[in-house]
């Protein structure tokens, strides 16, 4: 994770429960990278856990949960403690800055958060949101600046060795946050030969990639849809870690992040079997 | 069977507002078991959509949430959020969207984000994910929820999602698509939202009109209110014994 530099701003490619980069982010949290900006479309463990580690100065997403695990623990913690700044946007919103960012625009138009406070919020906070006119139509429409992020790390199934990289089932923001980040690191389960996967499969092209990390398990203790699910044990062990805060989630990242020098070990320690 | 829990006549209630050929965003929960009831009775051409990005879902399989691969099963295509909200939401393809709400205002606004507490401090919940989006841009929107006091305001404590109204004017001319929130389904009746407020459109079989009233603290008009449908057999063994069979949202 040489790429991610104190201060840098980081797109996440995980979802709440699913394809979170725990393997990265428990590396930053052992390098002790500090005011980390997080970009993602909706915050899942991986945020969480790098609020929690102390490493995330400011969120720019939707939110965030571990779905029917519960909220976002350290984040809120943090969030109330006034120690990072959360930047709430709507799911579209995030995804249309990252996708203007990978275009190379200037900024994207959208209706969404028109009419709400999520948009008076971000028009008071960030500099990245206008409420204009359509010079067309003359009515209100949000423009928003585009993002491209330091560094993207998102989880992909397989990829080759230029980069290409296959990502079962859907997405959300994750190929958006791969194209517009000026490096994007892959973690993948499997690296395959050039000319090996099939062109109709490829959902990031190499030309976006900048490195391919092999780890396998690499988004446990989430999941990746076809190849592992979620681990509910660890999940709630976490989660019961993080509601009391503290000595008990100290207790939690001594015992599997900073207790641990790979995620190799990290998997043992939790007891999954490779 | 004939008798039913308060979660069983919401997700009934909230079915009948879903036509065939609707393409509607769902999330976990009575949202999406009242989608499926509807595909699975009256509406076999409704099409599911989660936001995370998910077309066509029938799962009915217990999940933990739109990130849970279990709601994917049976999915008839994945794409990304530029896909769902961008391309199918955004260009106005969504003719329906499910939400549920901390608190629905009488132009039908939303609070998904955060409740203010007694002690003035505030309380933030998960933010607002893809409800803002929906709200914003789909053809129309029905909020369910529990039929509380406090869920009722006159003006909701931080607007999330916008209602039928902007500031007391047309959502067209703050640059908003679709009608916004119509429909409110609760426990205990099925409310419209109207330009001129909330009408009491029927009230559900065992509740009547003054504890109804009473549990609404802004303004109803209940003159037209008439009895909802109950939920009928087949109703209920879809919803128990296969859309919640463990009766996580519906008990």
């Amino acid at each position: 994770m040489a790429a991610v530099e104190d201060g840098s701003s980081v797109a996440l490619g995980g979802f709440a429960i699913t394809r979170c980069v725990v393997a990265a982010v428990h590396e930053l949290v052992r390098a002790g990278k500090r005011d980390l900006r997080v970009i993602q479309t909706t915050g899942g463990l991986d945020t969480d856990l790098l609020a929690g580690g102390g490493c995330l100065s400011r969120l720019v997403s939707s939110g965030g949960s571990l779905d029917r695990f519960g909220p976002l623990h350290a984040v809120n913690r943090r969030l109330l403690a006034g120690e990072i700044q959360v930047d709430e946007y709507s799911n579209l919103a995030i995804a249309l800055r990252l996708h203007a960012g990978a275009l190379g625009l200037p900024f994207v138009p959208t209706r969404s958060m028109l009419g709400s406070e999520l948009l008076d919020q971000l028009l008071e906070q960030e500099d990245a949101v206008r409420l204009e006119r359509d010079p067309f139509s003359g009515k209100p429409v949000v423009a928003l600046a585009p993002i491209k992020p330091d560094v993207a790390i998102v989880h992909v199934d397989r990829a080759d060795e230029a980069g290409n990289a296959v990502v079962g089932g859907p997405t959300w923001g994750l190929r958006e946050a791969a194209c517009a980040a000026r490096e994007t690191v892959l973690l993948a389960e499997e690296v395959v030969p050039v000319g090996s996967l099939d062109p109709d499969a490829i959902t990031i092209p190499g030309p976006f990639v900048s490195a391919v990390a092999h780890v396998r398990w690499a988004a446990y203790p989430t999941a990746a849809v076809g190849l592992y699910d979620y681990d509910r044990q660890h999940l709630e062990m976490y989660v019961a870690a993080a509601v009391e805060g503290g000595d008990a989630y100290a207790r939690y990242l001594d015992e599997y992040v900073y207790g641990v020098d790979s995620h190799e070990q990290f998997l043992e320690r939790a007891g999954v079997a490779l | 069977m004939s008798r039913w829990a308060p979660g069983d006549m919401m997700a009934v209630a909230a079915s009948q507002e879903i036509a065939d050929g609707d393409v509607v965003v769902v999330g976990l929960g009575l949202p999406q078991i009242a989608a499926l009831l509807a595909k699975r009775t009256h509406a076999p051409g409704v099409t599911l959509v989660l936001e995370i990005g998910v077309l066509g879902a029938v799962s009915t399989e217990s999940s933990a949430g739109i990130a849970d691969p279990r709601m994917w099963k049976g999915a008839q295509a994945f794409g990304g959020m530029i896909d769902v909200l961008g391309l199918l939401l955004h260009g106005g393809r969504v003719t329906l969207g499910i939400l549920g709400a901390l608190q629905v205002d009488v132009a039908g606004s939303i609070n998904s984000s955060q409740v203010v507490l007694e002690d003035g401090s505030v309380r933030r919940f998960r933010g607002s994910g893809g409800a803002n989006d929906v709200a914003s841009l789909a053809g129309r929107v029905l909020v369910v929820m529990r039929h509380e006091p406090r869920k009722f305001k006159q003006r909701v404590d931080f607007l999330t999602n916008p209602g039928r109204l902007v500031d007391g004017r047309p959502r067209e001319e703050a640059g908003l698509h679709g009608l916004g929130t119509s429909v409110i389904v609760t426990d205990r009746a099925v409310l419209d939202v109207t330009d001129a407020g909330l009408v009491l459109r029927s009230i559900h079989p065992g509740e009547d009109l003054d504890s109804v009233l009473a549990a609404t603290p802004v303004r109803l008009d209940p003159s037209g209110a008439h009895e909802t449908a109950a939920p009928t057999e087949d109703e209920l063994r879809l919803i128990r014994e296969e859309l919640d069979p463990h009766r996580w949202y519906t008990a």
